[in-house]
């Protein structure tokens, strides 16, 4: 049987100011999804990708990818895996097809098939006039469009994407989401973060939700919203403000806000958002309740 | 929401059988090869300002050993040390330059991210890193020499040249990564960059010998590799060939800087 893509277990990152970044998180990415990490900024989804990428050492706890631990055998494991780190820049004075050709051959392709591949990644990622242009020439959707060919270069089960997204506008980040879709298509699964919900909800298979280092929730987003008794929202003005009650039944919810006499109301179905702020702020009264 | 079939397992078995271990991660072949591309992203990177390059390394050291040589007294020897301690510091500068603005700008802007994502060791880092800084030396080298020869100046080469210009290019090189890798901004990794390679230079006695050195200079010459180097060269430049202590000195030098280099690298973040 073929191990899972991304298999994490009981992963612990302390920094050494102390920060824990990461409190036990154990998750499986299977073969031919697209998961994603949702999460606020800082909230610990960077240092998760960082340990699978084997850019950062974890204090406790096991990373496997496509079963080789990625602790112990980093560059075996780097070889099935497709990465775009966050903040990774370009080098500004090489071309769009010098980045390709050459983190091509870095990648471990021969360089006849890393020319050829450079090529093909120029033609699907319509890059074909810019070809000649600097780095530094390229607008940011185009810089992103290419650290994603050079993450694509070698054809990899396995794509890890730290905010791909982030910056960008609204008609390059659905360039975006259509060219993941794509190699997901094509058969990679594909690990992002992403404190985009919009962009959970459309692309992921399953969602994780994490906050303070902790993963609080993994599943589809319509489980999300069906198993933390989600599914619907009814919002409605009271004493001069307004409030939403969240619950399984809309009929429920209605009878409910009825029962209190209002008659004025919007009834919806729940967004990501919505669990997500739910999850997050159970996650803060536990901890208030805990600490007092 | 797309829905099509899971495929990863299909495509991690196409890999694997197209190429018999999906890509090659490791060998000597591929730490070549890796060499190879970062010398070649270097390279690039500068090629349209390649002039600057050959400022860097001929602007200082031919217009200071020609202002040396007129005002020396016309004796060969101290000439060939004039020439020797010029070589040394041309080298140090610009290799010392080049390697340490090299670590700090990926460092800090990013670069360093994209390459360490690839399965590169750092032992290929670095010596792509080096070949290229290299050139510059070379440049100096050539040009000075060049310029030695058309000056008159009385040299005989001897094997031992090359072997001294590379362990202090090893030792420099190591002692920058070193240095740099504690700076905590850009700028200050500049600094200590520019630093390290002036005052180390400035201060040992490479233009003269240990005899001729002041005090203080002659304590800092026990433990600096640069006045080994500029030893090493001046009997190089004199026919001569018991250097055998001086590049056995620079090889522990230059072993133990670009043991402290390549272990300050930050290739793995704890």
């Amino acid at each position: 049987m073929q191990a899972p893509p991304v298999d994490v277990k009981q992963l612990s990152k302390r920094y050494k100011n102390g920060v824990w970044a990461n409190r036990e998180i154990s998750l499986t990415v299977e073969p031919g999804e697209l998961l994603g990490i949702l999460g606020p900024n800082g909230a610990g989804k960077t240092t998760l990708v960082r340990q699978i990428t084997t850019e950062l050492i974890p204090t406790s706890g096991e990373v496997r990818v496509f079963g080789i631990d990625a602790v112990a055998n980093y560059n075996e494991a780097k070889g099935y895996m497709g990465v775009m780190p966050q903040e990774a820049q370009l080098y500004y004075g090489l071309s769009v097809r010098h980045h390709l050709r050459i983190f091509g051959k870095l990648r471990g392709l021969s360089g006849r098939m890393a020319a050829r591949r450079a090529e093909e990644l120029i033609a699907d990622l319509r890059l074909e006039e810019h070809r000649h242009k600097r780095a530094d020439e390229l607008s940011g959707g185009l810089k992103r469009r290419l650290l994603i060919g050079i993450a694509a270069l070698a054809d990899p089960p396995l794509m890890v994407l730290d905010e791909p997204s982030a910056g960008l506008d609204p008609e390059a980040r659905h360039d975006l989401w259509d060219l993941l879709l794509g190699y997901r298509r094509q058969g990679s699964t594909v690990l992002l973060t992403t404190h985009n919900m919009e962009e959970a909800e459309v692309l992921c298979d399953r969602v994780g939700i994490i906050q303070d280092g902790r993963l609080l929730a993994l599943d589809t987003v319509d489980n999300l919203k069906a198993g933390h008794g989600f599914a619907y929202k009814i919002t409605f003005d009271a004493d001069a403000r307004t409030e939403t009650l969240y619950g399984a039944s809309d009929r429920e919810l209605v009878a409910q806000v009825q029962a209190k006499g209002i008659r004025q109301y919007a009834v919806a179905r729940t967004t990501l958002e919505d669990v997500y702020l739910g999850l997050t702020r159970d996650k803060r009264t536990l901890d208030e309740d805990g600490a007092s | 929401m797309d829905d099509s079939p899971r495929q990863s397992g299909d495509r991690l078995n196409r890999n694997l059988n197209t190429t018999g271990g999906l890509y090659r991660t490791g060998g000597v072949t591929k730490f070549m090869s890796d060499a190879v591309s970062v010398f070649e992203i270097n390279l690039l990177s500068t090629l349209r300002q390649w002039y600057l390059m050959v400022l860097l390394a001929a602007a200082f050291p031919i217009p200071w050993f020609y202002v040396t040589k007129a005002i020396a007294p016309d004796d060969p020897a101290v000439v060939r040390r004039l020439l020797a301690g010029t070589l040394v510091f041309g080298v140090a500068m610009s290799i010392g330059m080049l390697v340490g603005q090299n670590a700090v700008a990926q460092r800090f802007m990013g670069n360093l991210k994209l390459l360490i994502t690839m399965p590169v060791s750092k032992g290929a880092y670095v010596l792509g890193t080096l070949a290229y800084s290299s050139i510059s030396g070379v440049i100096t080298v050539v040009m000075l020499l060049g310029f030695g020869f058309a000056a008159g100046v009385d040299v005989n080469i001897t094997w031992g040249l090359i072997p001294s210009l590379l362990l202090t290019v090893l030792t420099m090189a190591g002692l920058t990564m070193f240095v740099v890798s504690f700076a905590p901004t850009l700028q200050v990794g500049n600094i200590s960059t520019a630093l390290l390679a002036l005052v180390l230079a400035a201060l040992s006695p490479v233009y003269f010998t240990m005899e001729q050195a002041p005090l203080l200079l002659k304590a800092l010459g026990y433990v600096s590799p640069l006045r080994y180097a500029a030893d090493g060269i001046t009997k190089s430049l004199s026919g001569r060939t018991d250097i055998l202590v001086e590049l056995a000195v620079l090889a522990g030098f230059a072993l133990v800087s670009m043991s402290l280099g390549l272990w300050r690298l930050p290739w793995r973040e704890e």
